[in-house]
């Protein structure tokens, strides 16, 4: 076994001393054949060694850093166009990069491949960081607005017309109050027009819904009060600061609300999500007729639900830090729409 | 256990089917669940976690998995698309501020291996309300007609 091996080792035959005419012809052919892969190309494969490459490695690594900070950095919103065509460069920057990495990793110890490998996969996650930071995706837009209390700033509207498709069909609006400060809205619905209504982006407004309604649907209102007849179907508030709502409905949800107080009949349990400071009391409005409008969207009957508060963000079964009864001494005691103030 | 039943056993199974109603929150995924049951859906409170209901039709017994469409709760779907033959998509047709939300979440959903054998339903609910968009109209602003072709996809309201 030992011997067999010996001779089949590669080495013995490359012992000058050991000569012979089909050996020396072998040699001759091994040479040969290391030939043209010594002459290949110096530029495919310019390295051979693991220092060269790694130097080569890291000053591409360290444009690709560059780059990315100077395009995090830029605000100019004039920049946004070169600002995409900036990040495909990165972008094509970085898998050039991992080409590299595979063309060289026949030679490189295998801990230097993934050390390598590894850089790569987390450049590709900052450039994935920068891009949603620099044209933000739905999600991201919808998380900074929370921050901006409600009030959507210039550039959040920009970034977010970059970011749509062409859209192929424009989308109407809903019936409703938009865009308005210090004013009192007044719409009283009678029995035949029992359909939704959209209230957003008030400051400082007071709003009166009077007679049965479909669905309401409440999105950045700051500092407004809000006071409407039965809900047949649900309402759905997001991002409200400093508000107060009086209302009833078959189904209430509240997302990103601060500092608010709510004062509903619910047939069911109204939930909460990312709200923080809301606080919860009966449905205490009257007008001329109320009743009437209750009973017929069949909420004359006071649940208690206004107290049975789920909220998404606190799935424990001790009572949740975002919300709490209202205090009695607190509440507003009563609302009164009056026929004159319809 | 004879072959025979094994098979009978199979065949049973090729009966039942398991339907996925997803959607955003508010879109009325429980109460069109409850409806089609003949229940009751004057009560329903949003949903918190997840419904099964199992309902016999032809011959073929559907297991109906109603999850919860609230943000939050969004990334626990994925946790029932194991096997699934059918993907409902509800759509409340009246929220026109929250299409752009459905329309990410939706391509969001189909972009999901475990999902590619499901048939898909697009369910433009809430036809009544005034002022919803038509199915037609859904189907734009949704960009079905981008859908991967091998897909079976249907719109569909009440």
């Amino acid at each position: 076994m030992e011997g067999e091996e010996d001779l089949s080792n590669p080495n013995k035959t490359l012992d000058p001393t050991y000569s012979h005419p089909k050996h020396t012809a072998m040699l001759e052919r091994l040479s040969n054949r290391k030939q043209p892969f010594l002459s290949r190309n110096p530029d495919s494969h310019p390295f051979e060694s693991t220092n060269s490459f790694l130097s080569r490695f890291s000053q591409s690594k360290h444009s690709i850093d560059s780059d990315l900070t100077r395009c995090r950095q830029s605000t100019d919103p004039d920049s946004k166009s070169t600002l995409k065509s900036d990040l495909e460069a990165v972008s094509i920057s970085i898998s050039d990069l991992e080409k590299l990495v595979a063309e060289n990793s026949y030679f490189l110890p295998s801990y230097e491949v993934r050390t390598c490998l590894q850089t790569i996969s987390s450049l590709k996650q900052s450039l994935e960081n920068v891009t949603s930071e620099v044209f933000p995706k739905k999600k991201f837009a919808f998380k900074s607005k929370k921050a901006s209390s409600g009030v959507l700033d210039k550039t959040e509207i920009e970034n977010h017309d970059v970011d749509l498709e062409k859209p192929s069909f424009i989308v109407p609006d809903l019936p409703g109050f938009r865009n308005m400060e210090n004013e009192v809205l007044v719409k009283e619905f009678k029995g035949s027009e029992m359909g939704e209504f959209s209230i957003s982006d008030l400051n400082s407004c007071e709003v009166r819904l009077t007679g049965c309604l479909r669905a309401i649907f409440i999105h950045r209102l700051k500092n407004c009060k809000v006071y409407t007849g039965p809900v047949f179907g649900s309402v759905l508030i997001e991002e409200v600061e400093g508000c107060v709502f009086v209302l009833a409905s078959h189904q209430i949800r509240v997302h990103h609300a601060r500092a608010s107080d709510f004062y509903l009949r619910v047939r069911s349990r109204p939930i909460i999500e990312d709200c923080s400071g809301v606080r919860f009391a009966p449905y205490c409005l009257s007008y001329d007729g109320i009743e009437r409008d209750l009973k017929e969207s069949n909420l004359d009957e006071e649940t208690g639900n206004w107290a049975n508060v789920d909220d998404f963000k606190w799935l424990k079964a001790v009572q949740s830090p975002n919300w709490e009864i209202l205090p009695e001494s607190e509440s507003v005691g009563g609302v009164t729409i009056l026929n004159s103030d319809k | 256990m004879g072959l025979l039943s094994i098979i009978r056993k199979i065949k049973r199974k090729e009966k039942e089917m398991r339907i996925l109603m997803v959607g955003l929150d508010n879109s009325g995924k429980t109460t069109i669940v409850l409806k089609i049951n003949g229940e009751d859906t004057s009560v329903i409170s949003p949903t918190l976690g997840f419904n099964i209901k199992t309902i016999a039709y032809n011959k073929y017994t559907l297991n109906i998995w109603d999850v919860g469409g609230q943000r939050t709760i969004r990334s626990y779907w994925r946790n029932y698309f194991e096997q699934t033959d059918g993907l409902v998509w509800v759509v409340d047709s009246s929220d026109l501020r929250r299409l752009d939300d459905c329309k990410f979440e939706l391509h969001n959903l189909l972009k999901e291996e475990r999902l590619s054998g499901a048939s898909l339903l697009i369910f433009a609910n809430k036809q009544d309300i005034q002022g919803a968009l038509s199915p037609d109209e859904i189907t734009k602003v949704l960009n079905l007609e981008a859908l991967d072709k091998t897909r079976h996809w249907e719109n569909y309201w009440l």
